[in-house]
């Protein structure tokens, strides 16, 4: 279970989460939706304690882990996988250079600063590869993938850590929809077939309600809304977007898709 | 889709075999291959220290120089100007003027070269790459070089130090001046000679603004350099602070040789920094 | 609003007297910032000729002839019939190159000096830059006050530091390799830090993310994008020190330079020009190879 006991953040006089409590059963596949400035990406750095919290606790299966500093706050994040919106691969290093970065946590002695890792580690990497398919590019650098493979290396690179759960920062909002498809399915894949927890920020709501059983709405750095997709409706819609953006959805065909969902609720 | 292979809680050996299954070449590296990456290294560590031991840098060489070193640091506390920071530090001020002397004059032989290798200016392809390389070979002699050939005809003295840091400085400031007048936006010369301009008038009002502050912000970062190279000059007989710091070595006496090393610090660092504002200054205005 | 202002005559005559005298007082204001400035400039100019004793020195009254007398000492007599005679033969190539194995040897050493010391720079430059860059110091004061120990060490001239060197390590060319090697490292220090304060940080976040540390963060985050860099500015610098070194001889810390001074104090001026020739050829050399070289890590880099 992951825990949040009132956790806020604030940067400077800007408070980005506020006062915000969870509780995530091991196992579930959970969507954070919200608008720009929500608080979102904020709220997924600090479980993964790539910022700190300035108030309040984060526990993982009982585990306090927003007080954890050096190795033990590296071995967390080991544990704790991130997918990022823009990949955050090393472009010029090759794509089974990136997905081995995932095992570093595990490495011991200078031969990962050599980029010479163990055996079973590249077979793992050739597997996680495989299991995308993207085992034919292994060599290429990643700047010469599209988006949404390069997407699907990160998430292989993510697996190498054999994480518990994984948090995934909007991982979709930079792709075309085949591409948003594929890497939304293979998140799901990975909750289904192995058991890993995933969270996962996501901006379009229609994807939300498909691939996640969980919806937690945020606005303005409150969680506003939890529960089951089909408890999203227009008034609830509203709470998290706000009235101005319900509005603004007919002037704006790129989330047309979005009103066509909020008229099939109404 | 794809299905994720439930592979975690294999067996390493079995975790081998499934990937070479996948892709052989991929999980173990060829013997032949792993071996050149090797070769490669270790030729370059041989290499390497083969030129270390051409240069004498050995560990005995070094331990012993190391332990006089250290001697020698231990005579620079306190630093002690021994009476003398009238004479050390007037050295000083001669140093700093020899080096604005000098850039001063390299301003001014470096201008109309500056104008004869800018592609802009001379466009006869092979007469622009003559005259640019012209400029690349007197580039590579160093001041100290000049200083020591200028001193045999004009004597120990900084007048020789100034015509040296000149003569260093103008195949240098040439080509940064030619690479401004290159790099300058045509188009303001282009308006003026819409306009009826002459050729003049295309200088004086469509180059000259356009490449003033450029050319001035390199003249200063020259300027800065010359206050380190003003210093050695001293050494080979042209005065300043580079003679009383030879002088001082000679005689072992570092506790003035740290006197005098920190007070020029001080001086380039403030002067640096002012040569800094002034430039930041002329760019952005 | 304006045009409601001068609509009328009075008005508009109004606007022009007040534009007119505005414009008066701004292009007044700029003429005396010049003046100023090139009262300024004349007067630092006038106090530096005054100072550093340009005015004081016996070169007699013609400068001109001087430098005549030493360019005619400095051309050798060679003799077009026995241009390519032997060593021996007065007049011949050889004879002015009279001691080319040596000079070859000192010039390779020259060039050893000038590896070696880029070298040591470089690493001990790259060490430095991760202390001085303010996104990868591993503390702000460190980052602080190692950019200040850079500048510091940028300002001591090699030749200084390579007497002093030349005085605790004896004649040879490590005196000059330490040298080198220390301004390499600071102005390389410098400009690797800058470089490294460039970086995209997205890809070093995500080796954070998986929990690596702050080595493996630089290696797989920070070099892969800064490496190119690097390297051109590493040769850039080995252009510069090839020239260094081959000056750093005349204090005794080998080199071709010793050769340099030693015809200076002999006086053969033919000598001392044929080793110009010999420097400028091999700077010259290392130029354009390290041109070339820069030039394929530059189109590299763009292809990507
Ligand atoms: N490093 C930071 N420094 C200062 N303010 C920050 C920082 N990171 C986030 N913020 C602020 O915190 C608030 C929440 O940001 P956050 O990135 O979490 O929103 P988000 O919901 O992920 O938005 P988006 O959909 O645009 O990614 C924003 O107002 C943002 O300006
Ligand atoms: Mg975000």
């Amino acid at each position: 279970m992951l825990e949040l006991k009132s956790v806020s953040k604030s940067f400077g006089s800007k408070a980005a989460v506020k006062d915000v409590s969870l509780a995530i059963p091991v196992g579930s596949m959970v969507g954070i939706i919200g608008r720009s400035g929500a608080g979102k990406s904020t709220l997924l750095r600090l479980i993964n304690r790539l910022c700190d919290p300035t108030e309040g606790k984060i526990l993982w299966r009982g585990q306090p882990i927003s007080e954890l500093k050096g190795a033990k706050l590296n071995q967390w994040r080991a544990r704790c996988g991130m997918v990022f919106q823009q990949f955050n691969l090393s472009p010029r290093l090759d794509v089974l250079t990136n997905v081995l970065i995932g095992s570093l946590a595990r490495q011991r002695g200078l031969g990962p600063l050599f980029k010479v890792f163990p055996i079973e580690e590249r077979a793992r990497a050739i597997l996680e590869l495989h299991s995308i398919d993207m085992e034919e590019v292994a060599l290429q650098r990643c700047s010469t993938l599209s988006g949404g493979q390069q997407q699907r290396v990160a998430i292989a690179r993510t697996l190498m850590q054999s994480p518990e759960i994984i948090l995934a920062d909007e991982p979709i909002a930079s792709l075309d929809p085949a591409n948003s498809q594929n890497v939304m399915e293979t998140l799901a894949g990975i909750n289904r077939d192995r058991g890993i927890t995933v969270l996962v920020n996501l901006h379009a709501l229609d994807i939300a309600r498909r691939f996640c059983a969980r919806i937690i709405g945020m606005n303005d750095g409150q969680i506003v809304f939890d529960g089951p997709p089909d408890a999203l409706n227009a008034a609830v819609i509203d709470r998290i977007y706000g009235r101005q953006f319900v509005e603004n959805i007919t002037e704006n065909p790129s989330q047309m898709e979005v009103k066509d969902t909020l008229e099939a609720v109404a | 889709m794809t299905t994720i292979n439930p592979y975690l809680n294999l067996s390493r050996q079995d975790l081998i075999a499934k990937a070479i299954a996948i892709a052989p070449k991929l999980v173990s590296i060829p013997i032949s291959r792993r071996l050149l990456n090797y070769g490669v290294w270790v030729l370059a560590a041989l290499a390497f220290a083969l030129l270390c031991k051409n240069v004498d840098m050995t560990p005995a060489v070094f331990a012993k120089g190391f332990k006089n070193l250290l001697r020698f640091f231990g005579g620079m506390f306190p630093p002690e100007a021994a009476g003398q920071e009238i004479r050390i530090l007037s050295a000083l001020a001669a140093t700093f003027a020899m080096a604005v002397s000098g850039t001063f004059l390299a301003i001014f032989g470096a201008i109309p070269l500056g104008l004869l290798g800018a592609k802009t200016l001379v466009k006869q392809p092979l007469a622009h790459f003559l005259i640019r390389r012209f400029y690349d070979v007197f580039r590579a002699i160093p001041a100290l070089v000049w200083a020591l050939i200028l001193i045999v005809a004009y004597g120990l003295g900084p007048f020789a130090g100034v015509v040296a840091l000149a003569f260093a400085d103008i195949p240098r400031l040439a080509k940064l001046y030619a690479e401004a007048i290159e790099n300058c936006d045509p188009k303001p010369q282009d308006g003026i000679l819409a306009a009826g301009g002459e050729r003049v008038a295309i200088l004086r009002f469509g180059l000259v603004p356009e490449v003033l502050p450029v050319m001035a912000s390199q003249s200063l970062y020259v300027l800065e350099s010359n206050f380190r190279h003003a210093a050695i000059l001293g050494i080979v007989g042209a005065g300043g602070i580079g003679f009383e710091l030879e002088e001082r070595i000679r005689i072992f006496a570092f506790d003035q040789v740290a006197w005098i090393v920190i007070a020029y610090v001080i001086c380039v660092m403030l002067l640096d920094t002012i040569s800094e504002k002034i430039r930041s200054h002329l760019i952005h205005g | 609003m304006l045009q409601n202002m001068i609509k009328t005559d009075e008005n508009k005559a109004k606007f022009v007297a007040e534009f007119e005298a505005r414009r008066k007082i701004v292009v007044m204001k700029h003429r005396a910032a010049q003046i100023s400035i090139v009262l300024i400039l004349g007067l630092i100019l006038g106090v530096s000729f005054y100072t550093s004793g340009f005015f004081i020195t016996n070169y007699g009254t013609d400068p001109m002839s001087r430098i005549g007398d030493l360019l005619n000492k400095m051309i050798p007599d060679l003799e077009p019939q026995n241009l390519l005679k032997g060593r021996s033969q007065s007049g011949s190539i050889a004879s002015w190159f009279y001691d080319m194995p040596t000079w070859l040897s000192l010039l390779s050493q020259t060039v050893q000096i000038a590896l070696v010391a880029t070298i040591f720079g470089s690493v001990l430059g790259f060490f430095a830059s991760l202390l001085a860059s303010k996104n990868l110091s591993p503390l702000p004061w460190l980052h602080w006050s190692s950019r200040r120990v850079l500048e510091i060490i940028r300002t001591l001239p090699d030749l200084i530091v390579a007497l002093i060197l030349v005085a605790a390590f004896g004649v040879g060319p490590l005196p000059g390799v330490i040298a080198i090697a220390l301004g390499t490292t600071a102005s390389l220090g410098k400009l690797f830090s800058e470089a490294n304060e460039t970086i995209d940080w997205r890809p070093v976040e995500a080796v954070k993310a998986v929990g690596g540390g702050w080595w493996t963060q630089i290696r797989f985050g920070v070099i892969p994008q800064v490496l190119p860099n690097y390297a051109s500015y590493a040769l850039m610098r080995l252009e510069i020190n090839v020239g260094a070194a081959a000056a750093l001889g005349v204090v005794g810390a080998g080199g071709i330079g010793i050769e340099l001074s030693r015809a200076i104090t002999y006086t053969e001026f033919d000598t001392y020009l044929a080793l110009l020739i010999l420097i400028v050829g091999l700077i010259f050399i290392i130029d354009i190879a390290s041109e070339a070289v820069r030039h394929h890590l530059i189109g590299l880099k763009l292809a990507r």
